[in-house]
């Protein structure tokens, strides 16, 4: 079983750098993001996804200067350790050529250990990070499309014989030929799946934190009462910053999109002014991204079932937000899930953000205000330099199919079971 | 709030199945005050809402572009929605809408990127041939008079029984717009801000309207826009999105025929009607193959009351790829079962569409399609609908529903009537579709394109006022 890690850089860009390094990342982007030769993206296998996005220079909710800054991030495969290696045997040279024109950024020619050690001491832990597409590694999720397209090919062409038999004799032909065929000898044995200790210590730990939750509730209840009641006082106080969209902002934005199947979200964003509001935020989103893994399992981010990857990050001590997702579609339909669909949730995490609709006890008010959500979300929404996703062609629910068939052929199964296990072809 | 049906164009309100006769003029303007002057003039054959027209009615919309030409200022242009300003022929609205290879907007007839642009859409409608001829070539003869050129003249054919050419009856699934007198179910009903400016929508909220400065308005026929200092220009309008879509009825049914032929090769009827049945989700006459999966049923052709979720959650009735699963999922999105209704009426459409070209059978079954030998005229239904946002209606309709291969689960399928294989990124130019059995699906491939689109464009369709307004400019 693979776990995931969601590996984020954020440095400030020298002085001067931001033009040539926007145009390094063009070059990228027209190379042909997968095979370019600055940063060849299919060649690092531990990549779901990744992104470079600069982050122009602007001014926080206090009126201070941020200068521009250059982010970049990946959702791989863990370990780290494994990860890094691998990018920077394959890649170190392009990387080493866009990170030298960021800030504090070792001098000189290209040295593996000094980028290993440079991306190491800046990288950033996202507060919060959703897996939707979890234990499942890259190659895996490319094995099982493989296989899922593969098995349908071959009852197409099969569908007299496998239509006269029982379900179970149907599956057994469809086992016997994955088993007879090289190309998808990988299917032949299951994915490990968690062993036992790992499982005791995941559900462990989330065992603890309700006991613990438990005792402690005499205190947290009228704690939790009176820091409502500061909120609601906060919220109640607070001006309404305008959003300023336009729509060549749209535009530059949506035609960006072309890919058929997935498309990326980069939104950045002040958070409010105030240390209680920080701290509240702060609280809310490594809340959250403790009890995703929980809550959110199943590829559903709050009842959203079309995200793969998604990541809050606050940067620059605490006075940005900056919210990366990689989901199925494109962004009109995903924003439109937000609303319609996990309203509440996300308000409680993004309400911290300038412009957003005003909330009350930030769950309500928000993101009902579909109009000034849409507005919101689009003011804060910044242009993706370069974006690779490497199984671009399957949805979530197609990851989760894939799984379900390639599960299906080990084991035995009843007539209903495997009547139910041949829908899912 | 009451809404003011008097100031609403009738179209809205009414789909004028009295008026069978029907003909749409596209218009670019060539001389801006002599086609003011014919604005001025013509507004008063528009039919307001609350008339009951028995023999004739007159519509109009403007185009993004015919707006400008008629001489509304910038600022006030730029209230108006994106997609109207845009258009459907962008590189971007080319890849979101899905209109590729044929269906192109290089290789449109109208509104296309080698074509004029379009500017006005006037739309005749009567009780017979005789009284709309009559109509329509008065207004030609006043065309040229009136600044206007006529960029092309689009008729339209009453089919047997009120169907399409594919044969199957068309406009049953309608919303029913609240406040009206007609009362339907709740999960069929809409607020009325869904499809007219001026109106709380499914949010409780107003979509933004386009308005003009105060200042503008001396003769105050414009009510207050939200914005401060501003009449609102859209209230009671609607925007009109207009679709050429060619159908090619031969193909469809060669197809359906091929797919299901006796292993003989003779033709197996049943079983060719069942399966373009199954792509449709309703047989010939009407009825949802989710109520009845065996046949068609002669009370039934009208049937718009049942769910997926619970009379079908494998799909083994009506297909999870089918045409109108997926046009207007209702209960079936993959949430709890009332966010999907919710969800479902926020993408609703008023559908006022009216077919063109003569049929290849006059009573257009199947077989008769099927065995027909003139084949090549030109035909199709000029796909119309209404609603108060392009984007969040048709556009999210078109874009994450009919043509989106992953759809609810799916994976390579598009819908298998109106959908479009060949984006760029598609690894084949043909279409497949899943029919769901009790065990393994059977998958039918190569569907090739049967409806092709020739020509479209959006509409801003102005309240009766705003139309007065806009002929006053």
């Amino acid at each position: 079983m693979t776990q995931h890690g969601a590996y984020s850089i954020v440095v400030n860009i020298k002085s001067g750098m931001r033009q040539p390094l926007y145009d390094l990342l063009q070059k990228i982007d027209d190379g042909g993001v997968e095979d370019n030769d600055i940063i060849p993206f299919k060649k690092i296998t531990t990549i779901h996804f990744a992104r470079f996005v600069i982050l122009d220079a602007c001014k926080d909710a206090y009126g201070q200067d941020i200068p521009a800054r250059l982010a970049f991030t990946t959702n791989y495969d863990l370990p780290l350790n494994n990860h890094m290696q691998q990018m920077i045997a394959v890649a170190g040279k392009g990387l080493w050529q866009l990170f030298s024109m960021c800030e504090d950024f070792p001098q000189g020619p290209f040295n593996a250990s000094m980028l290993d050690a440079y991306f190491q001491d800046y990288s950033k832990k996202a507060e919060t990070f959703y897996v939707g597409v979890g234990n499942r590694s890259v190659q895996q999720i490319r094995e099982e499309h493989v296989l899922r397209n593969a098995i349908n090919d071959y009852t197409d062409q099969n569908r007299q014989s496998i239509h006269q038999q029982s379900a179970v004799a149907a599956r057994q032909q469809i086992i016997d030929y994955v088993n007879g065929n090289p190309d998808l000898a990988f299917a032949k044995i299951p994915v490990p799946a968690a062993s036992k200790k790992w499982d005791a210590a995941f559900y462990g730990k989330l065992i603890g934190v309700i006991i613990l939750f438990i005792v402690f509730l005499p205190i947290i209840i009228p704690f939790v009462i009176v820091w409502m009641l500061i909120m609601l006082s906060i919220e109640i106080r607070e001006k309404q910053v305008p959003n300023n969209l336009t729509k060549d902002h749209i535009r530059e934005l949506v035609n960006r999109e072309t890919q058929m199947v997935q498309a990326q979200f980069s939104a950045l964003g002040n958070v409010k002014p105030g240390k209680f509001r920080l701290a509240t935020m702060m609280f809310l989103l490594r809340t959250t991204d403790f009890l995703a893994p929980y809550l959110f399992a199943k590829g559903k981010l709050s009842g959203i079932p079309t995200v793969h990857f998604a990541r809050w990050l606050i940067i620059d001590e605490g006075r940005q937000m900056l919210f990366l997702s990689n989901y199925d579609g494109n962004s009109e339909n995903y924003l439109r899930d937000f609303i319609h669909i996990a309203a509440k949730q996300l308000t409680l995490m993004f309400c911290h953000t300038e412009g957003y609709p005003k909330t009350r006890l930030m769950v309500f008010g928000g993101a009902k205000d579909a109009e000034g959500f849409m507005q919101w979300a689009r003011a804060k929404q910044i242009i993706t330099n370069v974006w690779y996703s490497a199984n671009k062609e399957v949805s979530v629910k197609n990851i989760y199919n894939n799984s379900k068939i390639r599960n299906g052929l080990y084991g035995t199964m009843t007539e209903t079971e495997a009547s139910e296990w041949l829908r899912s072809i | 709030m009451q809404l003011e049906i008097n100031d609403i164009q009738g179209l809205v309100i009414r789909g004028y199945s009295n008026l069978p006769a029907a003909d749409f003029l596209i218009l670019s303007v060539t001389d801006t005050t002599a086609a003011k002057k014919w604005l001025a003039a013509i507004q008063k054959d528009v039919t307001p809402g609350h008339h009951k027209p028995k023999e004739i009615a007159v519509h109009i919309a403007f185009s993004f572009e015919g707006l400008k030409q008629i001489g509304l200022d910038r600022a006030s242009l730029d209230s108006f929605p994106i997609e109207l300003e845009d258009g459907m022929t962008t590189r971007h609205k080319q890849q979101f809408l899905g209109d590729f290879g044929n269906s192109a907007p290089d290789n449109w007839e109208w509104g296309g990127r080698a074509n004029e642009p379009v500017h006005i859409l006037l739309m005749i409608y009567a009780k017979d041939a005789a009284t709309l001829d009559a109509r329509t070539q008065a207004y030609l003869a006043q065309l040229p008079q009136g600044g206007l050129k006529l960029l092309n003249h689009l008729g339209t054919t009453v089919l047997y029984e009120r169907k399409e050419h594919f044969g199957f009856r068309d406009g049953i699934s309608q919303p029913t717009i609240k406040g009206l007198s007609r009362s339907d179910s709740d999960e069929n009903s809409v607020e009325p801000g869904e499809f007219i400016l001026g109106y709380r929508n499914g949010y409780n909220q107003f979509t933004p309207s386009p308005y003009i400065a105060a200042a503008a308005d001396p003769k105050n026929l414009l009510p207050q826009s939200s914005v401060n200092g501003m009449h609102d220009l859209g209230r009671n309008g609607t925007y009109v999105v207009f679709r050429q879509m060619k159908q090619d009825v031969s193909l469809f049914w060669k197809y359906m025929d091929k797919a299901t032929q006796n292993a003989d090769g003779s033709n197996n009827e049943p079983a060719m009607i069942k399966l373009a049945a199954q792509m449709v989700g309703r047989w010939p006459n009407g009825t949802p193959i989710v109520v009845c999966p065996d046949g068609e049923r002669p009370h039934m052709e009208d049937d718009n009351n049942f769910d997926f979720r619970n009379s079908d959650p494998h799909g083994l009735k009506c297909p999870f790829a089918s045409h109108i699963r997926r046009s207007n999922p209702k209960d079936s999105l993959d949430t709890d079962r009332k966010t999907s209704i919710s969800v479902s009426n926020k993408h609703r459409i008023l559908r006022r569409g009216r077919s063109y070209g003569p049929p290849i059978a006059a009573t257009l079954k199947p077989i008769d399609c099927l065995n027909a030998t003139k084949c090549d005229d030109d035909r199709g239904l000029h796909f119309i609908c209404l609603g108060a946002d392009i984007g969040r209606q048709f556009e999210f309709v078109q874009n994450a529903w009919i043509n989106n291969p992953k759809f609810n689960g799916l994976y390579e399928e598009r819908d298998a009537i109106t959908g479009n294989h060949h984006n760029p990124q598609d690894p084949r130019t043909t279409g497949t579709f899943a029919v769901q059995h009790p065990g393994l699906r059977v998958r039918y491939t190569d569907i090739p394109e049967f409806v092709t689109i020739r020509g479209g464009a959006y509409f801003f369709m102005p309240g009766i006022k705003a139309l007065q307004y806009l002929s006053s400019l």
